[in-house]
């Protein structure tokens, strides 16, 4: 009898909150996203920006510019940055939530290029437009547009500036270099050194530049996590192995300003005449010492102009039309060949340096 | 009064040990309420609420495992190193092997065996604190990730996906929702109730007391209740959704580990070890084979940890597992295990991952960035076990009536400083002895 008194009552209760349930059936969010974005969207709709952890001065200024851009332009904004250690998993949990939220657009900086295309994917689901910023996501075709700065042709007038610098240094070779390279996860490490190759293979082949540690192999090259320590550490190896007595080492090869700087520092440290010595991002400190005339160059991306593109892009999605693009050919992330538009870098050297930074508030000042 | 307490203890199935636990569950299902609130509506929407099965179940796998190593009287540092390491092996065993993926899967949890082995070995049988064992593997097996990875991120195949961000197939006649997520949910409700009617009667033919009639539908209706609505919620995601299957995985788990550690005598040994390796080994519990399966245990689930999180993930990278360990000890000890070891539940675990799961969720609805979010997860952590050893020490639950009765005990201590020469000597003493 109570058996029987209790499963009616579950019985009974099962039933209630099944048919109550029932009225918020999957009918109402399946098709809201695909419908919506073919004429565009509200102007005031969510944009979403996740960016990589803090580590770099110009990721802070991106998450700035965003927030600042996105208001001026009417969108609702959510930018955020990944943690300092769980850097994937933080930026997988911060997509969801945007697309949980109805982001209809997405900005992704991402940490690691191969690990978010599971959230691509579910933010391509729900009807979201997806813009890769700055580094190209692979491995998922889903992501609608790239946008960055043409890393190549970084990549290019870095080499091209190796050669000409240790050119006005010692009209003549061979020269001797060493060679480095970015983050191994970061799609662009690879880019960047693949144009400065496709300059300095040539030369090296000709034998009028030596890679004197023989190290040439871009696993031999890379830094783990563009961490400077890691280039000192590498730099001072190289000095002791290669570079002993009275052996001149002529130009550096570094992807980026952090890691220059940590080449200057280990070569000073081992008493050595600074070599010529490229970079890119145009960091303060790196400013700083091309002025000083240590290192010898870095390239401006200047990341405003990045910004403004990408806001553009977004406009341009709001609307419905078709967002700018100037490169359908290069850039296939291994599912697909990605919708890009490409800005053009500058290489900066102090004799350009006051005309380069001209209109930039913090680092024009330095130039002078 | 006494009804209520009747209500509690025989809701929860439990006594004063459980006092926290019911606090805990009062605390998800508060923290669930006011982002629900807050977010308007979005934290129990269904794709928010398959997204977070999907993005915590990996560190809940990892509590599990880590309540026992906790409950043991150990602690084990090395679990992402030793998830990352997993999952490069297996992301290359099946990019430059061509291992297809179910086997894959078997030679991932293959090696966290032999991973869990080695340690568990310096553990049990070398007697090296695990503290120093598993930080000495976090080290080696971080090395060894980058080692065979070249610190490069390498792309699973579509079937291994699965695991970590696969879904239910769509099967049968068109309901609106997802049949098969409905059907689990059923069978989870008929379980809830078979094993209520099964409780009762097995009381019944010891000559026990069961609980009163009213209690019991009222815990079925809770519980019947709360599984009804979770599997109409994540039946209705968007088509091709459903309960994921990582969430699967964790809730197997679950249910065997619970049953484990409370219902059998390998389980219970933990227990004893964990309150007191002595007497647990003079009463004949083989204190090294319990400490080497709980090490051993640990790595397996950390291997399969890692190769959820690759497949979620599409990829494994140089970055995977970083902070893992401390998530899923966190986890345990929000869950209300005790840091000196032998108390401890499973499912206080998950709910206290949940706790951390929700929260981290909330405030990244609400556009929190992460440092802000770190800083309110750590004085989550920092109270929640605060508490906890403020109420072991007050052997009570209320904490007005603990603060009184300390007050009390105050004015007897301190009215003798009549001679305050007399109250100070003690403490001269101490000082210089």
């Amino acid at each position: 009898m109570r058996n029987f008194l209790a499963k009616t009552v579950a019985i009974g209760a099962i039933a209630t909150l099944a048919l109550t349930g029932c009225g918020s059936g999957r009918d109402g969010d399946s098709d809201s996203g695909s419908a919506g974005s073919a004429k565009g969207f509200a102007a005031d709709s969510l944009i979403g920006v996740a960016l990589p952890s803090k580590t770099s001065e110009n990721w802070v200024l991106a998450g700035d510019l965003f927030t600042n851009g996105l208001k001026e332009a009417g969108f609702k904004s959510d930018v955020q940055y990944a943690g300092a250690s769980t850097t994937v998993a933080d930026q997988q949990a911060q997509i969801t939530a945007m697309v949980t939220k109805g982001a209809k657009v997405i900005v992704i900086g991402a940490t690691d290029a191969a690990q978010l295309s599971t959230q691509v994917a579910a933010a391509h689901a729900a009807g979201a437009k997806v813009i890769a910023y700055d580094r190209l996501i692979t491995g998922t075709p889903d992501l609608d547009y790239y946008v960055a700065f043409d890393n190549f042709k970084v990549g290019q007038l870095q080499g091209q500036a190796l050669l000409d610098g240790m050119k006005a240094k010692k009209p003549n070779g061979p020269y001797n270099i060493e060679l480095f390279s970015g983050s191994p996860d970061d799609n662009n490490a690879g880019v960047f050194f693949n144009g400065a190759m496709s300059v300095l293979k040539p030369e090296i082949d000709k034998g009028n530049v030596v890679v004197a540690s023989k190290q040439t192999d871009v696993k031999q090259t890379a830094i783990q996590g563009w961490k400077a320590e890691g280039a000192q550490a590498r730099m001072d190896q190289l000095l002791t192995s290669t570079y002993g007595g009275n052996k001149a080492l002529d130009g550096v090869l570094s992807p980026n300003d952090t890691l220059a700087r940590a080449i200057i520092t280990s070569i000073k440290g081992a008493g050595k005449p600074i070599p010529v010595v490229t970079g890119q991002d145009s960091e303060v400190e790196s400013v700083k010492s091309i002025m000083a005339g240590e290192q010898y160059m870095t390239i401006n991306k200047d990341t405003r102009n990045l910004v403004k593109q990408t806001i553009a892009m977004i406009q341009a999605l709001q609307k419905g039309d078709k967002p700018e693009i100037n490169d359908t050919k290069s850039y296939n992330n291994g599912s697909k060949v990605v919708d890009t538009y490409l800005l053009p870098p500058v290489a900066v050297t102090k004799a350009n340096a006051a005309e380069a930074y001209a209109n930039d508030p913090k680092l024009g000042p330095l130039t002078k | 009064m006494s009804r209520f307490k009747d209500l509690q203890k025989n809701l929860f199935g439990g006594t004063t040990s459980n006092a926290r636990q019911f606090g805990m569950i009062a605390t998800l299902v508060g923290i669930v309420l006011i982002f629900q609130i807050w977010t308007n509506g979005l934290t129990l929407r269904s794709d928010n609420l398959i997204a977070l099965f999907n993005q915590n179940s990996y560190i809940l796998i990892l509590a599990i495992g880590m309540l026992m190593v906790i409950v043991a009287g150990h602690i084990d540092l090395s679990v992402g190193s030793v998830a990352a390491f997993t999952g490069i092996l297996v992301a290359k065993s099946m990019a430059e092997w061509d291992l297809p993926w179910p086997a894959a899967i078997v030679f991932g949890l293959v090696i966290g065996a032999a991973i869990g082995a080695w340690q568990g070995f310096w553990v049990a049988y070398i007697g090296v604190p695990a503290f120093i064992v598993t930080l000495a593997g976090m080290l080696l097996f971080r090395g060894g990730n980058q080692y065979i990875g070249n610190a490069n991120t390498i792309p699973v195949p579509e079937g291994f996906r699965k695991i970590g961000s696969g879904f239910l197939p769509e099967v049968g006649p068109s309901t609106g929702y997802n049949n098969l997520t409905l059907l689990l949910g059923l069978a989870a409700c008929l379980a809830v109730i078979w094993r209520e009617l099964q409780s009762r009667k097995t009381r019944r033919e010891m000559d026990a007391d069961p609980a009163p009639m009213w209690i019991s539908i009222l815990r079925m209706a809770v519980m019947v209740g709360v599984i009804v609505f979770a599997s109409l919620r994540f039946a209705s995601g968007r088509v091709g959704t459903s309960f994921p299957i990582s969430g699967i995985i964790l809730v197997a788990l679950v249910l065997a580990y619970s049953f484990y550690t409370r219902n059998t005598a390998g389980g219970r040994h933990i227990y004893a070890v964990g309150g007191n390796s002595r007497a647990a080994e003079l009463s004949g519990v083989k204190l090294k084979r319990v400490n080497f399966f709980v090490m051993m245990n640990m790595s397996i689930l950390a291997a399969l940890a890692g190769m959820i999180f690759v497949a979620r993930s599409a990829a494994s990278g140089p970055q995977d597992g970083n902070g893992w360990e401390l998530d899923a000890i966190a986890a345990v000890f929000i869950g209300g295990a005790a840091v000196s070891g032998g108390i401890g539940t499973i499912s206080g675990s998950i709910v206290g991952g949940l706790v951390m799961a929700v929260l981290n969720n909330g405030l990244q609805l609400q556009g929190v960035g992460t440092d802000k979010v770190q800083i309110i997860k750590g004085l989550v952590l920092l109270l929640a076990v605060a508490l906890d050893v403020y109420n072991k020490r007050q052997g009570r639950f209320s904490i007005i009536g603990s603060l009184t009765r300390g007050l009390r005990r105050d004015t007897p201590s301190g009215a003798p400083p009549s001679s305050s020469d007399a109250g100070r000597e003690p403490a001269r003493t101490t000082v210089s002895g």
